[in-house]
C-alpha cells in the first residue's frame, strides 16, 4: 500500500520523533542515539526497505558527530534522512548490520575515516588505508596539509 | 649507420644493441591516476606509437618502460615498487604530469606522495596536467635518443643508492609513528586493535 508523505510524517510524529519536511519526496528526521534501532526497525516495517548510504559529519565546534542514515522506499517513493548526533569524545553507536547487510561497508568506511566505533559490528578492519596509525583523516582536526608536508616533504610556495 | 660507430666510451656492439633496443620499447600496461586516458589515443590510429616499436605489455617481466601516469597514492606506490623491482634491466621510468613531480593538485593530500623521484629513479618527466599524446610521443622519442646515446641509466642509480630509496619507501609505507596523532586517538586505535581479534 502506497503511503503519501503527509501520512508518513503523521506516523512518525505519533512515534514522538522530530520531523522536518524538506522536498516533495524527502523528509528529515532527528532521532536520539538510544532510539535509533527502534526507529529504523519501525521505518523498515512500514515499507522503507532500502538503505542507500550512511554519512558522517564532523561538527567540531559543537563537539559532536552527526550520522545520517539515508533510507529509501520503493513503494512510497520517499527518501528519509535519519540524523543522529553522538558525542565526539565517546563516538560509539550500535551497528545496524543486522537490519541491512550493506551497512557493513559503510560502517567500516566511517570507522576508518572518522574513528566512530559501531558496537556489535564484528569486522571493522580498514578498507582503504594501509598501516594508518594517525588521527582518522576525515576528522576536522586532522591537518592534511601539515601531514603531507611532514610525511612526503611537500613544499609550500607562496 | 653513422651513429653506430665506436667512440671512446662505447663500442660498436654496445651501439648496435642499443640501436635495436630503442626500436622495440615495450611499455608496461599499468595505469595509475588520470593520465591513463591519454594512452589509448596514443596507442590507437590517430597518434599510433606502435610505429616506433612501442607496444603495451601485460607483465612487468617482459616490459622495458614503466609509465607512471599521474598521482600516486600510497597503495599504488607499493605496487609500483613491486613492479619496478620485477622488471628486468635495462628499464626506464616515465613520469607523467605535475602530480609525479610535486604532487600537483593533490599536493596536500594525506594519501598521495608528492615527488616520485624520491622512491624510484625517474628517467623522463613529461610536463602537463595531463600531457597530450604529442607530449607523450615527444618524451618517448627523447627516451629513444637517450637509449641510443647510453644516457638512460637511472636504473643503475637504483642499485647504487638502494639504501636511500628503501629508506624513503619504508618511511611512507610503514608509518610506524603517528605524525600528528595525539595520545587520545592512539588509545582509540588500541581498543580497535583489540576488537579485531574477535
Amino acid at each position: 500500500m502506497k503511503l503519501d508523505k503527509e501520512s508518513i510524517i503523521e506516523l512518525l510524529n505519533q512515534k514522538g520523533v522530530e520531523v522536518l519536511d524538506l522536498y516533495p519526496n524527502q523528509i528529515s528526521v532527528n532521532i536520539k542515539k538510544d532510539n535509533l534501532l527502534n526507529h529504523l526497525v519501525f521505518l523498515r516495517s512500514i515499507g522503507f526497505d532500502h538503505l542507500s548510504f550512511i554519512n558522517a559529519v564532523d561538527f567540531i565546534d559543537e563537539g559532536e558527530f552527526e550520522l545520517v542514515y539515508h533510507v529509501w522506499s520503493y513503494t512510497h517513493k520517499i527518501h528519509v534522512l535519519n540524523k543522529v548526533r553522538i558525542s565526539r569524545n565517546n563516538p560509539v553507536i550500535p551497528t545496524i548490520v543486522n537490519l541491512w547487510e550493506q551497512a557493513q561497508f559503510y560502517e567500516q568506511e566511517i570507522h576508518e575515516f572518522f574513528g566512530i566505533i559501531f558496537e556489535g559490528n564484528k569486522d571493522l578492519s580498514p578498507l582503504f588505508l594501509e598501516n594508518w596509525v594517525d588521527i582518522p583523516p576525515l576528522r576536522k582536526d586532522f591537518d592534511t596539509k601539515e601531514f603531507s608536508v611532514r610525511l612526503f616533504g611537500a613544499e609550500i610556495r607562496r | 649507420m653513422e651513429d653506430l660507430k665506436a667512440n671512446d666510451k662505447r663500442s660498436y656492439i654496445d651501439n648496435l644493441i642499443d640501436f635495436f633496443r630503442k626500436r622495440s620499447i615495450w611499455m608496461l600496461h599499468y595505469c595509475t591516476g588520470c593520465g591513463a586516458v591519454e594512452l589509448p589515443p596514443s596507442m590507437t590510429s590517430r597518434w599510433d606509437i606502435e610505429r616506433f616499436g612501442i607496444v603495451p605489455m601485460a607483465t612487468p617481466r617482459q616490459a622495458d618502460v614503466l609509465l607512471v601516469t599521474g598521482y600516486v597514492s600510497l597503495k599504488t606506490l607499493k605496487r609500483i615498487i613491486k613492479i619496478y623491482e620485477q622488471m628486468p634491466e635495462p628499464k626506464w621510468v616515465l613520469a607523467f604530469g605535475s602530480c609525479t613531480v610535486n604532487g600537483g593538485i593533490y599536493w596536500d593530500s594525506y594519501n598521495t606522495i608528492t615527488n616520485l623521484a624520491e622512491y624510484i629513479p625517474v628517467d623522463i618527466t613529461v610536463s602537463g596536467c595531463m600531457p597530450r599524446p604529442e607530449a607523450v610521443i615527444d618524451a618517448l622519442q627523447t627516451l629513444m635518443e637517450m637509449i641510443q646515446s647510453g644516457e638512460g641509466g637511472a636504473y643503475k642509480k637504483y642499485k647504487e643508492n638502494y639504501e636511500y630509496y628503501k629508506k624513503n619507501q619504508d618511511r611512507v609505507l610503514r608509518k610506524t609513528a603517528p605524525i600528528l596523532g595525539s595520545s587520545e586517538t592512539e588509545s582509540i586505535y588500541q581498543e580497535k586493535e583489540g576488537n579485531y581479534e574477535t
